[in-house]
């Protein structure tokens, strides 16, 4: 009561005014439009091919010969050029995507150099030499959609979906995404406590060398060591401290541990273990460290460096690779303060365990995206281009008395290759193999999923882990609290990979590479004392704060509160680039700046004295399209937060939440789910395993997968015939546009039980509205061939149709034209070609000599169609591919209705199969004639307290009666209150319960029902794709059993388990029958003497006799055992009795 | 399989003016005869479709 007597309440006086920013979602669209969801693949991207492969040929610029010390050649300039065919005698070269989908091209963009080369005596300039082509992502800046991406009618005309991701690549005709990757961060220092040794390590990574040095100590003991792996023994700290020019004992002393005297005594013990090895000065210092050196090094191949030049180079080259060294002075002073700083940490997490740092906080994580990853292939390849390119100029330079001058462009052409196919291998196999940094890393591209547009969306969207899948750790699979606002909360699959697939949360941003300088020079101006100035007391003075700049000490700070301030307030200005991160460690007394790229974070409100800075006037103007998002954060009203620099804020999630000691307002709390989970109504409503359930199974659900679905051709491809957005929308569903390309229906369900086909979550389904088109859905598949083209000039052909006696088809050829292809539109039964093609029965008998083609020189090998159900053919494409051979696409089209065992899903992941399809007369039916199209169990709800669901309900039918959509956004959504008092307007019951009549006897049913629309969607698991069943069939060659799964209509199998049961029971005639008789049962001739089987000619060649041979059954693979045993010189007797 | 009965493509009556296809980017009718390059006459594309056969079709409403 007091404080609302204050002149000011919640830091606002009586006569502020009330800042309702209730349309500050809008911020979210706007943001989507320009950062977010693919655009970090993009921006990632982009970087590469604009400025880091510009970087990577400056570090590679000059190639040299070691046999003409007169030539170089010396690179320009690179660049990528547009996308462009490849094929011969072309007038336009310009390519759209999706012809590189239907030819099964590459879509990718020639890379130009610019040269200049000596040719004899004189240089050369040569302009736009293509030394490979690089595959280009999908609606990237080079990209011929880039620009076009609002343009329906352009996107149209390039057969491209508008609404489609992009964020791919197209290898060979097929969509690759490069996931992101996670790592820890690089160039950090990480303390971690494992048992009884406390280390801090950190991984160096350069453009030259990756590497990883540590500082060790045991608990309870206070000696550290350094470790690396270039040295073959852990070096004591003291020495390497010594090593790198730190004189004395007192500045060691002041740099590890201060003027703590806890510290100090922990420390000393190392100064005595110095002591007695006997080292001193520098020199002693770096020759120990020098014979510790694994490998000797010899520069320039010649001499062998002695240890003091040794110890030299491991510090310079190697150990903390990252920190730069001053080589022409000798000053180590960088290094030597960033090991101290090593050994600090190590000493304090000593004294006090709490001090470990997380590998699991989302902070100490950096994210990889494409672009990281490509430039590292290509500097890779650029490399051994450039390796090879120089042994061939060498080569030729050898030569002597060469008729013309030698010119090395000429031999350039030749590796061209070497670069593509190495960067189109990578992406289509998804091995990055990279010798120079020994990285062998599998499956890091993935097959674009096209099931559904949210699988697409999600995949673009998703994280993949370094973590091995197998290790039992619950560390890097929990949620953690750092992952608020930046990864998915909901989206992780079940299973194995639980938690260590994540998915990014709707409003992030992945960040790039910043330049350091300009942020250095920054902080001098803001009063940071450079590193190199201050002296080792002043470091550790706990009234003093360090400066960081991505993990280095640059300096110090005496004003550390200003210096935040004021920095924070040059970002805001946009003196300073909006990605760069600032933080304060109390822990450590510093202040932490990153500007390296792959940090993850998210846009926020900036709230000043308790008032958020944005305007309802600005987002009315935002509304106007007059601003955009990056007008926001010129205007200093939004900005970008890392996860370290969240924890420096606070965050009201409301604006009525806002208080003075507040400095940031969430934008909109509904995108701490990602682009999958917001497609759930009431979330917050919901159990949370359910949520992610329906991550999983909103990726299955059948739909509309894009705007030019007909028009591609994909291996397989589900698409509903009637689509429908959901009556009960969300924001996310709006943003990802979800409600344009839908996958699912509304579904009028009613909660009761009906018949006893309905338990355990199965469906009761009317037939009649199954009649009318619920649930039903068009299947795709595409066949291809090729017809290749031999070394003797001999081709596959394509074979007409076949007569019988009547000039009619036979009944395999009824569906082909003349040209040996299925006509389009045409029925396929089993068992019936569509593409007849016939390949030379001898390819190549003799190499390039042109052979008589004849009809018996061709053996037909038609593609048949095989499927219990008939398809049509949909389309026929011909085509030729990048070798100039022609390709042939058969498209086939099923469409299915929805049938018993089909499986369904609401949007709470509540599956159910169809368990009974009941004639509409018998359904129950409300008193305004409205019948359900689904029966659903209500124990589906008890145990699975999937609330949401209920709301769902109750929002719909109250949409469906006022005629509106209604909103189930996460934290917010349409009030249930409001809905209730919706159905009472319209007479219906507040609780969305009806009187409904039952179909059958068409009295009332005793029970009011829960009824309305809850949005279904049909899942791509259906039972005609997995009904198997064989009463004899096809046995596998080596063992004569029946063979294994539905695609060689095998078997089923009694397996071991079901073999225990039949034993346990004693059923011993029925185990016979199973597991022999009617499976791999064989006639033996044995012989009674020696044990052994005979031929088949009654005769036993061993007793040299045929009187004791018996006729018995054997399982055949009884008998493989036996004669492989006896192969190995292992006789099988076997012994009979009565 | 009754080699007498075969009747190669090219002996087919329809061949003279070989199959119909339809250009995938200008669509003009392409006809291609046996050997010949897969691209259309008109703009030089090489994506071609084949023409919905003109054989009586029937379908089953359900």
């Amino acid at each position: 009561m007091e404080s609302l007597l204050q002149p000011q309440y919640r830091g606002k006086s009586l006569t502020d005014p009330v800042n309702t920013l209730e349309d500050k979602w809008n911020l979210l669209p706007a943001f989507l439009r320009v950062k977010g969801l693919v655009k970090q693949h993009l921006d990632s991207f982009n970087y590469f091919i604009e400025t880091d492969i510009k970087k990577i040929l400056a570090a590679n610029q000059v190639i040299l010969s070691d046999v003409d010390p007169q030539f170089y050649l010396k690179y320009l300039d690179i660049r990528v050029a547009r996308p462009t065919r490849q094929d011969a005698n072309e007038f336009d070269t310009s390519i759209t995507p999706h012809e590189c989908r239907l030819r099964d091209l590459t879509y990718a963009a020639p890379i130009l150099v610019d040269v200049e080369y000596t040719k004899g005596s004189e240089v050369i300039v040569r302009r736009g030499v293509e030394i490979g082509r690089m595959p280009l992502m999908l609606r990237s800046s080079l990209c011929v959609l880039s620009g076009h991406e609002r343009d329906e009618v352009a996107m149209a005309r390039m057969n491209e979906c508008p609404l489609d991701p992009g964020g791919y690549f197209i290898v060979n005709g097929t969509e690759k995404v490069i996931l992101i990757q996670e790592q820890l961060s690089k160039n950090r220092i990480l303390v971690e406590a494992e048992r009884e040794l406390v280390q801090a390590s950190v991984t160096s990574s350069t453009h030259e060398r990756k590497s990883k040095s540590y500082v060790v100590a045991k608990v309870g003991d206070g000696r550290c060591y350094l470790k690396h792996n270039s040295l073959s023994e852990d070096v004591p700290i003291v020495i390497a401290l010594k090593a790198a020019g730190l004189a004395t004992d007192l500045e060691i002393m002041e740099l590890v541990c201060g003027t703590s005297h806890k510290y100090q005594e922990l420390f000393s013990i190392n100064f005595e273990e110095c002591a007695k090895l006997g080292v001193r000065t520098q020199q002693e210092a770096l020759t120990y460290l020098g014979q510790r050196v694994r490998g000797g090094r010899y520069q320039y191949g010649t001499t062998r460096l002695s240890p003091v030049e040794e110890g030299m180079e491991a510090l310079a080259q190697t150990i903390v690779a990252h920190i730069a060294v001053d080589r022409e002075h000798a000053d180590y002073r960088e290094k030597a303060l960033y090991l101290a700083l090593m050994a600090r940490r190590v000493v304090q997490t000593l004294h006090d365990p709490q001090k470990v740092d997380d590998r699991d906080y989302v902070g100490n994580k950096r994210l990889e995206l494409a672009g990281q990853l490509m430039s590292l292939l290509f500097e890779d390849l650029f490399k051994t281009f450039n390796s090879q390119f120089r042994q061939s100029i060498d080569k030729s330079l050898k030569k002597p008395n060469r008729a013309q001058a030698f010119d090395a462009l000429f031999s350039m052409s030749f590796g061209g290759s070497h670069i593509t196919s190495g960067l189109n291998r990578a992406i289509s196999t998804g091995n990055w193999s990279l010798k120079r940094f020994k990285m062998e890393r599998a499956g890091v591209t993935h097959l674009l999923s096209r099931l559904s547009y949210i699988s697409a969306l999600g995949m673009m969207t998703r994280i993949s882990s370094q973590f091995e899948k197998s290790r039992k750790v619950s560390g890097p699979r929990a949620l953690q609290p750092s992952q608020f606002g930046m990864l998915c909360l909901s989206d992780t699959p079940e299973g194995e990979a639980c938690g260590l697939v994540k998915n990014l949360a709707l409003m992030t941003h992945i960040t790039t590479d910043v330049e350091e300088e300009p942020v250095l020079r920054a902080c001098a101006s803001l009063g940071m004392e450079p590193i190199q100035l201050v002296d080792a007391r002043t470091l550790t003075d706990p009234k003093v704060a360090t400066v960081y700049l991505n993990g280095t000490p640059v300096g110090v700070t005496h004003l550390p509160k200003m210096f935040l301030a004021r920095f924070r307030h040059l970002r805001r200005a946009e003196r300073i680039y909006e990605f760069v991160s600032v933080w304060r460690n109390d822990h450590q007394n510093s202040i932490q700046i990153a500007t390296d790229g792959g940090r993850v974070c998210r846009p926020l409100i900036i709230v000043q004295d308790g008032v958020p800075l944005l305007t309802p006037n600005q987002i009315e103007r935002l509304k106007n399209e007059e601003l955009s998002f990056d007008d926001f954060l010129r205007l200093g009203v939004v900005e970008y937060l890392d996860c370290n620099e969240e924890n420096d804020s606070l965050i009201a999630l409301k604006e009525d939440l806002v208080t003075t000691q507040h400095t940031h307002l969430e934008i909109e709390p509904f995108t701490v789910l990602g682009a999958v989970a917001g497609l759930i109504p009431y979330p917050h409503h919901n159990q949370s395993p359910r949520n992610t359930y329906q991550c999983a199974m909103g990726k299955q659900a059948i739909g509309v997968i894009a705007r030019n679905q007909f028009t591609r051709i994909d291996t397989l491809l589900y698409a509903m015939v009637y689509p429908q957005q959901p009556m009960v929308k969300t924001k996310t569903i709006e943003l990802v546009q979800y409600d344009q390309l839908p996958a699912g229906q509304n579904a009028t369900v009613a909660v009761m039980s009906y018949s006893g086909y309905d338990i355990e979550d199965a469906l009761v389904l009317n037939k009649s509205s199954i009649d009318r088109g619920f649930g039903r859905c068009q299947v795709f598949k595409k066949a291809t061939t090729t017809l290749k083209r031999y070394a003797n000039q001999q081709t596959d052909r394509l074979e007409g149709f076949r007569m019988d006696e009547d000039m009619n088809p036979i009944s395999t050829h009824a569906a082909l034209g003349t040209d040996g292809l299925a006509e389009v539109g045409e029925r396929l039964e089993n068992g019936q070609v569509y593409i007849n093609k016939a390949v030379p029965v001898q390819p190549e008998p003799n190499q390039n000599q042109q052979v008589q083609v004849d009809d018996s020189d061709f053996r037909e090998t038609p593609m048949s169609y095989r499927a219990p159900e008939a398809a049509y053919v949909d389309k026929v494409m011909l085509s030729t591919n990048e070798k100039d051979l022609p390709l042939i696409k058969v498209l086939l089209r099923q469409t299915r209705r929805p049938e018993l065992g089909d499986k369904f899903s609401s949007r709470h992941g509540q599956k159910g199969v169809c368990g009974i399809i009941v004639k509409q007369e018998d359904m129950p039916f409300s008193d305004h004639g409205v019948c359900p199209d689904i029966i659903m169990n209500p124990h589906g709800f008890p145990s699975r307290m999937t609330v949401g669901k209920m709301l769902e309900l109750v929002s719909g039918k109250a949409g469906v009666l006022s005629g509106n959509l209604e909103y189930g956004t996460c934290f917010g959504g349409s009030k249930l209150s409001k809905m209730s008092a919706e159905l009472i307007k319209h007479g219906y019951n507040y609780s969305g319960k009806d009187m409904l009549y039952s179909g059958i006897t068409g009295e009332a049913l005793e029970a009011y029902i829960f009824f309305g629309p809850i949005y279904y969607q049909k899942l791509k698991h259906m039972v005609m794709d997995k009904m198997h069943a064989r009463p004899r069939g096809p046995r596998a060659v080596l063992t004569r059993q029946p063979t294994e799964g539905r695609s060689r209509d095998g078997g089923l199998r009694l397996g071991e388990m079901e073999r225990d049961c039949v034993v346990a029971y004693g059923a011993s005639q029925l185990l016979l029958e199973r597991l022999m008789l009617s499976s791999d049962v064989f006639d033996v001739e044995l012989c009674r003497k020696c044990g052994l089987l005979t031929g088949t000619d009654r005769w036993c060649s061993i007793c040299e006799s045929g009187e004791e041979v018996e006729d018995m059954k054997l399982p055949y693979a009884a008998k493989l055992l036996f004669q492989e045993l006896m192969a190995m010189n292992i006789a099988p007797r076997v012994s009979l009795s009565e | 399989m009754n080699r007498e009965s075969f009747v190669p493509p090219s002996a087919g009556v329809s061949r003279q003016n070989g199959v119909r296809y339809l250009c995938a980017s200008c669509a003009a009718q392409v006809s291609l005869t046996k050997g010949e390059p897969v691209r259309c006459k008109e703009c030089g594309h090489r994506v071609l479709y084949k023409e919905r056969s003109r054989r009586v079709i029937q379908f089953e409403a359900r």
